[in-house]
C-alpha cells in the first residue's frame, strides 16, 4: 500500500485514476475481449459439427420428404452462408436474444434463466462446503506435517479426489436416502410443494424472503446430499492444495520473524501464514468454483437436479444448436467472471499485483 | 505451536460439518395449503425426451404420456384392445368402399373442455384440419384425407382410394377446444402460431389440465374440474424427468408412484413386496438393417449373406436382453397387430446353415461397420447392450462386425443418409394397423434408408398393393403374406418385439389400469 501511494504521487500531473480502479478497468475490458471470442468460438465449433440438426427435429416420414428439409432449413436460417449466420446471432446477441431452442421453441434466454438458478444454490453450497471443509483440512495437515493426522487427510483427500463422481452420488442416494432416510430424495422441493415465489430462483433464498420456514427446510435437505458429493473432489482438491501453499510459506523469514516478536501463535497463523498462503488458493477456488456452476451434469443427473448441466446435455445430444451456443456462452462467461473476480481480489488480498 | 489451532481448527471443521447438516433435522414435510396434500399428489418419474405438448406436433413418448391425460379422441380402443374401436367424443361408421368416415358426435358422453366449453364438431374439425396443415410430425397421420363438417353434429373424412385403417388412427388424434387455440395464434395453415400457448395452457378435455410445463424437469397436472368421466382419486399429477438409476431407487422407497424408463436389467433386481411390475406388449420392434446398394457395401447388398446373418443370430440370447414378456417376431409387424405374421415363424438360429450361406456370398472375414444409437433403449432393451451381444453372436458364424456407436441426432444423421452398410433400427406404430408398416417395402421412406429401391423387390411390391387394396376381412391375410416376402426376401432382419414395463410402488397405488394402448392412466389409479 504504501509504496504504491508513493510511485502515485510521483507521478502525479493529470488526475489519474486510482491504481486499483484502472487496473479493474483493464481487466473488465479484458474480459469483454474474451466473451467475443466466446461467441466466435463456440459459434465456429457448433457448426463444425458433420450432423445435420434438421434430422432430430423431422420424424422419419417428415425428413423423407426433400422439400419438408429446405423448408425447415429456412425456417432455422442453416441455408445462409455461415458468416451471415454468425452476424444475424451476434446481432441478436446483443439485444439480449440467445435465440430459440430448436427442440422445445421455448428462448434459450428463458430455460436457462430456469435452470441456471438451480445450478447456482448447488454450486454456491458445494463451493462452501469446499472451502471451509478443504481449508481447515488443508490448514490441519500442514500444521501437523508427517503426523497421523496429516497421513490421514492426506488419504481422505487422496480418495476425494479419485472417487468417480457418478458412483459416489448414485451410492450416497441410495444410503444416505434410501437406507438411512437421513435426507429427501431427488429434485430441489418434495413434488408436493410449490416453489416458492421467484426472487432470485434459489429455492433456499427465495423461501426464506417469503418467510416460509416449511419449504425453506425442505429446499435444504434436498440440497444438503447433491452439494456433499459435489463438493467431495473440491474438497480434496483444496486439502492437498493449502496444504502444500501453507507448508511453502511456514518456514519463510517473515513467519519465523512474526514468532521470535513473542506474537500470539492464532494471530501467526491466521495474519501471517494463512495470508500468505492465500493467494494461490483463492486462484484454484475460482476456477472450482467456476467449474462447479458449470460442470456438474453427473450430480445433476442422479439428483434430478435440472440444472445447467443437464440442460446442456439435453441440447448437445438432439444438436440444439441455440441450446449448445446458450450453454457455451453462460459457461464462458462463468469463468471469464470468476478469473475477473479472482483477479480483482489478488489486487486487494496483494498490493504488488495492482502496481505492476 | 501447541495450543491454539486446535480450538481454531475445531470449530471450523465444526462450521463446516453444520452447514453440510443443518438440513437433517430442518424439513417439514407437511403441506403449508399450498398445491394438493401428499396423498392426492402423485408422482411419476421418466427420463424426458419431451418437445412439446401441442398434439398437432408432439411425437415424443413423454408427451404422449402427458397428452393421453389431457385430451381425448373422436374414438378409441376397447379397453386396449387395439383391433376394436369404441366411441369417445364420437361414434362412426364407415362406407362399404372404405372412401367415407362418419363421425357423429356421442350423445351418451357430454364432454366439456378444462373451460368449460362444450366439445362441438366444430373441435373435432378444427382438430383435424389443424393436424393436416400445420405440416408437424404427425400431421402424416391423415394425409390425403378430406376433413369435413356435413352436420350440427356430424363429419366426413374422405380419402379417395379408401382408406380401412383410418378408424385405428383416429384414436391417436386428439381434439382441442378450437376457440381458444384460434383466440391464441391457431390456425389450420402453416403460419400456426399457438404452440406455446398450447405448451403452456393446455385445452382438452380429459381429466386432467397442464399447471405448470418445464419440458426440461417436470410438468404439473391439475384436475380439468369439468371432466366428464369419473373423478381421478389423484387430484394433482408430477411427472418428473429422472434418471433410470434414480427411478430405480426412488420407486423403491415409495417417493415416487410410477416409474417409467427402467431397462429390463434394473426390474429384475427389483423386490416384489414393495413394488409391482407391470409388462405389456410393446408397439415396437427392433431389426437389423443392412443396406441393399453394393456400392456402399457389396456383402449386405447380398441375399446369401442377409440370410447367413439370419440364421447366425441367437434369438434366444436376445429374448433374454430384452426380458420379462419379450416376443419372438416373424416380421416387423408387432404380434398383436393384425397383419402380423404368426410368431411361431420367426427365424431361429442355425450356424449350419448360416456358414453355408455366407460361403456362397463370398464372404470371407471382411469387416462390417455396425451402427447404432448407443442412447437408445427400446422397451427397456438397451440398443447398445444388445449390439455387443450381436456382435459376439455373428462372430460364432464368421461375420466380423465392426461396432460404431453414436449418440442420437449422430446416429440419426449417418442413418437417413443412407450411407449405413448395416446396424440396429427400431420402429414403433404411429397407430396399430398394419398399413404403417409400408414405409418398409420398396422405394418408401424406412426402405430408402437402405437404399431398398423401387423395383428391387417386384414381388414385394406387388403384394403391397394388393395389400392396400384389400377390404374387411381380407385386409389380415393379404398384409400377413406381404410382410413375410418382406421378410424373406427384404434387407431387414427382425430381432424382437420388446415388452413396454412400468414400475407401480404398492404402498402408494392399490389400484391401476395398464394396457398396450395405454401404460398408465392417471386418472384411473388409485
Amino acid at each position: 500500500m504504501a509504496i504504491a501511494a508513493v510511485d502515485a504521487q510521483q507521478r502525479v500531473k493529470p488526475p489519474k485514476l486510482h491504481p486499483l480502479l484502472r487496473y479493474i478497468l483493464i481487466r473488465l475490458g479484458l474480459s469483454v475481449l474474451l466473451i467475443w471470442g466466446v461467441t466466435v468460438i463456440t459459434f465456429t465449433l457448433t457448426n463444425l459439427v458433420p450432423v445435420d440438426p434438421v434430422q432430430s427435429l423431422l420424424g422419419e416420414l417428415e425428413s423423407a420428404n426433400p422439400a419438408r428439409v429446405a423448408q425447415m432449413r429456412e425456417q432455422l436460417g442453416l441455408d445462409k452462408p455461415l458468416i451471415v449466420q454468425y452476424f444475424t446471432y451476434l446481432g441478436h446477441l446483443l439485444q439480449g436474444n440467445l435465440g430459440v431452442s430448436n427442440q422445445t421453441r421455448m428462448p434459450v434466454l428463458e430455460s436457462i434463466g430456469n435452470v441456471f438458478p438451480a445450478s447456482i444454490e448447488l454450486g454456491l453450497s458445494a463451493i462452501v462446503i469446499a472451502v471451509l471443509v478443504g481449508l481447515a483440512l488443508g490448514l490441519l495437515s500442514a500444521l501437523k506435517q508427517n503426523t497421523v493426522v496429516d497421513y490421514v487427510i492426506r488419504a481422505l483427500s487422496l480418495i476425494g479426489i479419485s472417487a468417480p463422481t457418478f458412483w459416489v452420488a448414485i451410492m450416497g442416494y441410495y444410503f444416505f436416502f434410501f437406507k438411512l432416510r437421513v435426507v429427501s430424495g431427488a429434485g430441489r422441493l418434495d413434488p408436493w410443494l410449490t416453489p416458492p415465489p421467484r426472487v432470485t430462483g434459489l429455492y433456499t433464498i427465495d423461501s426464506l424472503i417469503a418467510g416460509d420456514m416449511a419449504t425453506f427446510g425442505n429446499a435444504l435437505q434436498h440440497l444438503v446430499l447433491p452439494s456433499c458429493v459435489l463438493a467431495l473432489f473440491t474438497i480434496g482438491l483444496l486439502t492437498r492444495f493449502s496444504r502444500s501453499s501453507v507448508l511453502d510459506v511456514i518456514n519463510l523469514d517473515y513467519v519465523t520473524a512474526a514468532r521470535a516478536k513473542g506474537l500470539p501463535y492464532r494471530t501467526v497463523v491466521f495474519k501471517y501464514i494463512f495470508r500468505g498462503a492465500m493467494v494461490p488458493i483463492i486462484t484454484v477456488v475460482g476456477l472450482a468454483f467456476g467449474s462447479l456452476l458449470s460442470g456438474a451434469v453427473l450430480t445433476e443427473t442422479v439428483f434430478a437436479w435440472n440444472g445447467l448441466g443437464q440442460f446442456a446435455y439435453r441440447g448437445a445430444t438432439t444438436l440444439d444448436l441455440p441450446v449448445i451456443m446458450g450453454v457455451g456462452l453462460v459457461i464462458g462467461i462463468v469463468y471469464i467472471g470468476m478469473n475477473f473476480l479472482v483477479d480483482v481480489i489478488y489486487g486487494f488480498v496483494d498490493p504488488r499485483v495492482r502496481v505492476r | 505451536m501447541k495450543r491454539f489451532p486446535k480450538k481454531a481448527l475445531i470449530v471450523v471443521t465444526a462450521v463446516g460439518l453444520a452447514v453440510s447438516l443443518t438440513g437433517c433435522g430442518g424439513g417439514a414435510n407437511n403441506n403449508d395449503g399450498k398445491g394438493s396434500s401428499q396423498n392426492e399428489t402423485l408422482v411419476a418419474e421418466q427420463t424426458f425426451d419431451l418437445k412439446t405438448l401441442d398434439p398437432a406436433r408432439s411425437f415424443e413418448l413423454s408427451s404422449g404420456t402427458i397428452i393421453q391425460a389431457v385430451y381425448e379422441a373422436a374414438l378409441q380402443f376397447d379397453n386396449g384392445d387395439q383391433t376394436k374401436i369404441i366411441p369417445w367424443l364420437c361414434d362412426y361408421t364407415i362406407s362399404a368402399d372404405n372412401k367415407v368416415v362418419t363421425l357423429k358426435m356421442n350423445d351418451k358422453y357430454k364432454a366439456k373442455f378444462s373451460n368449460g366449453d362444450p366439445v362441438t364438431i366444430d373441435d373435432v374439425v378444427f382438430s383435424y384440419q389443424r393436424l393436416q396443415g400445420i405440416k408437424g410430425n404427425p400431421s402424416f397421420l391423415l394425409d390425403g384425407v378430406t376433413v369435413a363438417k356435413s352436420g350440427d353434429d356430424t363429419a366426413t373424412l374422405t380419402t379417395e382410394d379408401g382408406n380401412a385403417a383410418l378408424p385405428y388412427i383416429l384414436p391417436g388424434i386428439r381434439v382441442l377446444n378450437a376457440k381458444e387455440v384460434k383466440a391464441n395464434g391457431g390456425t389450420t395453415d402453416e403460419t400456426d402460431a399457438a404452440q406455446n400457448f398450447l405448451d403452456k395452457n393446455t385445452q382438452g378435455s380429459g381429466a386432467y389440465k397442464v399447471e405448470s410445463y418445464n419440458p426440461d424437469s417436470e410438468v404439473v397436472l391439475s384436475l380439468n374440474e369439468h371432466y366428464a368421466g369419473k373423478t381421478p382419486k389423484f387430484k394433482r399429477v408430477v411427472l418428473k424427468n429422472v434418471s433410470g438409476d434414480t427411478q430405480l431407487t426412488d420407486i423403491q422407497s415409495g417417493q415416487t408412484h410410477v416409474a417409467f424408463s427402467l431397462n429390463q436389467d434394473q426390474i429384475k433386481g427389483l423386490d416384489s413386496k414393495s413394488v409391482e411390475v407391470k409388462s405389456v406388449a410393446s408397439q415396437r420392434t427392433a431389426y437389423i438393417y443392412l443396406n441393399a446398394n453394393p456400392e456402399v457395401n457389396a456383402f449386405t447388398a447380398n441375399q446369401d449373406f442377409r440370410d447367413a446373418v439370419r440364421y447366425a443370430v441367437d434369438y434366444d440370447k436376445v429374448y433374454e436382453l430384452a426380458g420379462e414378456g419379450a416376443s419372438p417376431i416373424a416380421s416387423l409387424v408387432p404380434n398383436q397387430f393384425l397383419g402380423a405374421v404368426p410368431k411361431s415363424k420367426a427365424a431361429k438360429r442355425d450356424l449350419t446353415k448360416a456358414k453355408a450361406s455366407l460361403a456362397k456370398s463370398g464372404y470371407n472375414g471382411e469387416v462390417i461397420p455396425f451402427n447404432y444409437d448407443s442412447t437408445q433403449n427400446v422397451g427397456g432393451l438397451s440398443v447398445a447392450k444388445l449390439a455387443e451381444s450381436l456382435s459376439a453372436q455373428l462372430k460364432e458364424a464368421g461375420i466380423n462386425i465392426e461396432l460404431k456407436p453414436a449418440a442420437g441426432a449422430a446416429q440419426l444423421d449417418g442413418y437417413r443418409s443412407g450411407k449405413h452398410s448395416m446396424g440396429i433400427g427400431a420402429w414403433g406404430a404411429d397407430f396399430p394397423d398394419p398399413a404403417d408398416y409400408l414405409v418398409f417395402t420398396p422405394g418408401q421412406s424406412l426402405a430408402k434408408r437402405v437404399q431398398w429401391a423401387d423395383g428391387m423387390a417386384p414381388e414385394v411390391s406387388e403384394l403391397a398393393a394388393a395389400a392396400v387394396k384389400a377390404t374387411g376381412d381380407a385386409r389380415g391375410p393379404a398384409y400377413t403374406k406381404l410382410y413375410e416376402k418382406l421378410t424373406e426376401v427384404g434387407p431387414f432382419v427382425p430381432l424382437v418385439q420388446p415388452a413396454q414395463s412400468i414400475v407401480v410402488n404398492k404402498q402408494n397405488v392399490k389400484k391401476f389400469v395398464s394396457t398396450t394402448d395405454r401404460i398408465f392412466e392417471f386418472a384411473k389409479a388409485e
